[in-house]
């Protein structure tokens, strides 16, 4: 039977690239029927296989990650698409598998959608886990975030594998509690930067510590409910760090973790984290630092993340904000931007996104400077312009463009530099419509 | 000048789905008419407020697991806080602090959290948490005196039954209980609903029926509030109101 199935998706892979269609997850889709909803368990895999999960930086850790193992020699195998859910990663396993369904590979790096980790790990045995970061996101797809963590803590409560853990997201560290028979737990942890603030000024989960409830004291935060946490009470957020972030200084960018010294291409406390997380996987398979170096020091993202256009002569910047995280950071860079910009908004309320925008009221835009116009795109243009304009920011200087690439036009008609925030389904759309006005008027894609 | 003065219970606990985006667009209706607008927090374990002397109490809604935090904490408020209500102070509640103020909430595992009982109603969980009612939502309510529809989103789980005068009739989307006819709860000085978005981000006459309610309360002559440029808002909606109503 299963070799049966295999050869039936095989055969989709096939017809859909004659096609000339995307086979990312349409494969996976019908075979999840097919099988009884048990996708992947079809394959066999004996190499070990590292998961990459969580709210932000999936992408960009998996890649990485995918890197020091290209790096080191290893053949490996990388969902890089992000088809990331059981569908997406049955559809990849079937372009790599043999006629028995045999995966072969020196390891594979997938990165897993948060939901969809206890499912694809009940049939594929799982030696690394990494866990990023929990926030709020797409609340109504995923269900509220407490329900999303049970689900993976009932995961960790079986799993004996390797679990590296955001050890200053409680959301995350929690998950090395919920098996105590695990020995290989490992934290990654990160000192203070120079924006670290004493008191949370970002919509905030977490508050109060999941073992006795009581309210959790933090040394500092970093951004949102990241940063150095403790529960007085029953010691929760007590543990010896695996690997350390310091001396980060984001003007060069540059940081230190055991005494190698990182400088990341991106500058942002963010990346810091996400590059730690890469460290702590780099440590724990003895990567030859040197692979290590290059991959932190040379890793950059050209698909929508802080991505660089030029439109005409105007210099802008793309960056993917799908959370009120996302979206507060990106404010955040744009405002260490110096001089007056422009920013568009795109902003989707397409399934994948979360049918629910109401997480723009999260995003703090009173923080705006020298912003000289907002201009707004997307199916829900007009909800992020009334968004805008109850911050305060002036109505008259907010111009709605439903229609994608005539807010590109509206936005390139003025001199000066721009900034160009979309969320996730809007993000591709977006680089898309830049690229026309590019081909058309003139300018260039990075 | 004239001031409206707000408390915002639990603002740090139920924040879910952007609903102190609500805050924001009464500050800012507020500010644009010249009307001071002062709003205070309360969260759990602090001293008991003086309720009475606010023209606005607001609840949000959270997560299941915080609203049980909050639950006990609000039932130390009680006397208090209906005392308030009496002498007619506004409550404006969204979806946990709507359910909250009833008079019990049984959540799936069959457990009955104690409301404050101030209403009628009554609210339980289906055992199956899987069951919600998430989506886009359309309301027409006639709070105002003339029919105004009303655009949010839902998501709640508990089905509420025992309303005696909603706030509004669901065109679509679910409302009290799934495929329900009527959502929310209404009185003169009371608008409970399960409507996130936040609810007041594409309504603005509710907002301003709120805001003129509060500046007017025990005034002689009601005067009228200023008239605001809302075009994005109508603009908002009215996209909203056609993908939604005429799908249908």
């Amino acid at each position: 039977m299963k070799r049966l199935l295999i050869i039936i998706g095989k055969i989709i892979v096939k017809l859909l690239r004659l096609l000339k269609r995307n086979a990312g997850n349409l494969p996976g889709i019908v075979l999840w029927h097919l099988s009884g909803h048990k996708a992947v368990s079809m394959f066999k895999v004996d190499c070990p296989i590292i998961a990459i999960t969580g709210t932000n930086g999936k992408t960009s850790v998996t890649n990485c990650i995918a890197q020091l193992f290209e790096g080191s020699g290893n053949k490996i195998i990388i969902n890089k698409e992000g088809n990331n859910l059981d569908t997406g990663i049955c559809s990849l396993l079937l372009r790599h598998c043999d006629m028995k369904g045999r995966v072969k590979a020196d390891y594979l790096i997938l990165e897993t959608d948060e939901s969809h980790v206890p499912v694809v790990y009940s049939q594929l045995k799982l030696d690394t886990l990494v866990v990023l970061n929990f926030f709020r996101d797409q609340l109504d797809r995923n269900g509220e975030m407490e329900t999303l963590i049970q689900k993976i803590n009932g995961f960790c409560k079986t799993f004996e594998g390797n679990l590296i853990l955001n050890g200053d997201d409680p959301n995350t560290a929690r998950l090395g509690r919920a098996n105590p028979q695990n020995k290989n737990v490992r934290y990654f942890h990160a000192k203070p930067y120079a924006f670290a603030t004493q008191n949370a000024f970002e919509a905030s989960e977490g508050r109060f510590c999941p073992f006795c409830g009581d309210a959790l004291e933090y040394e500092y935060y970093q951004y949102s409910h990241i940063g150095k946490f403790r529960c007085a009470k029953c010691g929760f957020g007590d543990y010896e760090p695996y690997i350390t972030a310091e001396n980060i200084d984001l003007d060069k960018p540059v940081f230190t973790a055991d005494g190698n010294e990182y400088s990341p291409v991106l500058n942002s406390i963010y990346n810091v984290y996400n590059m730690t997380a890469v460290a702590a996987a780099a440590k724990l398979y003895n990567i030859d630092q040197k692979v290590t170096n290059k991959v932190i020091s040379t890793y950059t993202v050209n698909n929508g993340r802080m991505e660089k256009f030029m439109l005409g002569d105007r210099d802008t910047t793309l960056n993917l904000a799908k959370n009120p995280v996302g979206a507060n950071m990106t404010l955040r860079v744009m405002n260490e931007m110096g001089g007056e910009k422009e920013l568009l908004f795109v902003l989707n309320d397409n399934v994948a996104d979360g049918l629910d925008v109401s997480w723009i009221w999260d995003i703090n835009f009173s923080v705006f400077e020298r912003v000289t116009r907002v201009v707004t795109s997307g199916t829900r243009a007009y909800d992020i312009a009334v968004r805008i304009k109850n911050s305060g920011y002036p109505a008259e200087k907010i111009v709605v463009c439903p229609d994608l690439d005539k807010s590109v036009e509206t936005l390139a008609e003025t001199p000066g530099k721009k900034f160009v925030i979309a969320n996730y389904t809007a993000v591709q759309p977006t680089r898309a419509a830049l690229k026309r006005y590019i081909e058309k008027r003139g300018g260039k894609a990075q | 000048m004239k001031t409206l003065k707000i408390l915002h219970m639990y603002a740090d606990l139920l924040d879910l789905y952007g609903d102190s985006g609500n805050m924001e667009i009464l500050d800012y209706r507020c500010r644009m008419r010249g009307i001071t607008c002062e709003i205070d927090k309360y969260s759990v374990d602090s001293e008991i407020p003086d309720f009475s002397s606010y023209d606005l109490i607001y609840i949000g809604g959270g997560a299941d697991l915080e609203q049980q935090h909050i639950a006990a904490d609000l039932l130390r408020c009680r006397e208090a806080l209906k005392k308030a209500y009496d002498e007619g102070v506004f409550l404006f509640l969204i979806c946990g602090g709507y359910q909250l103020m009833g008079k019990y909430y049984r959540d799936a595992d069959g457990n009955d959290i104690p409301g404050l009982g101030l209403f009628d109603y009554y609210t339980i969980a289906p055992e199956s948490r899987k069951k919600r009612c998430i989506g886009n939502i359309v309301i027409r309510t006639e709070i105002t005196g003339k029919p105004v529809d009303v655009v949010g989103f839902e998501n709640h789980g508990g089905q509420t039954n025992g309303v005696k005068s909603p706030f509004g009739k669901v065109l679509y989307g679910n409302g009290n209980c799934s495929q329900s006819e009527a959502e929310g709860y209404f009185e003169k000085n009371v608008i409970a609903t399960y409507l996130h978005g936040p609810c007041l981000a594409k309504n603005p006459e509710i907002s301003d029926y709120m805001i003129s309610y509060c500046m007017n309360r025990g005034a002689d002559s009601p005067a009228e509030l200023a008239p605001l440029d809302d075009k994005l808002e109508i603009d908002c909606r009215k996209v909203m109101l056609n993908r939604l109503l005429n799908k249908k």
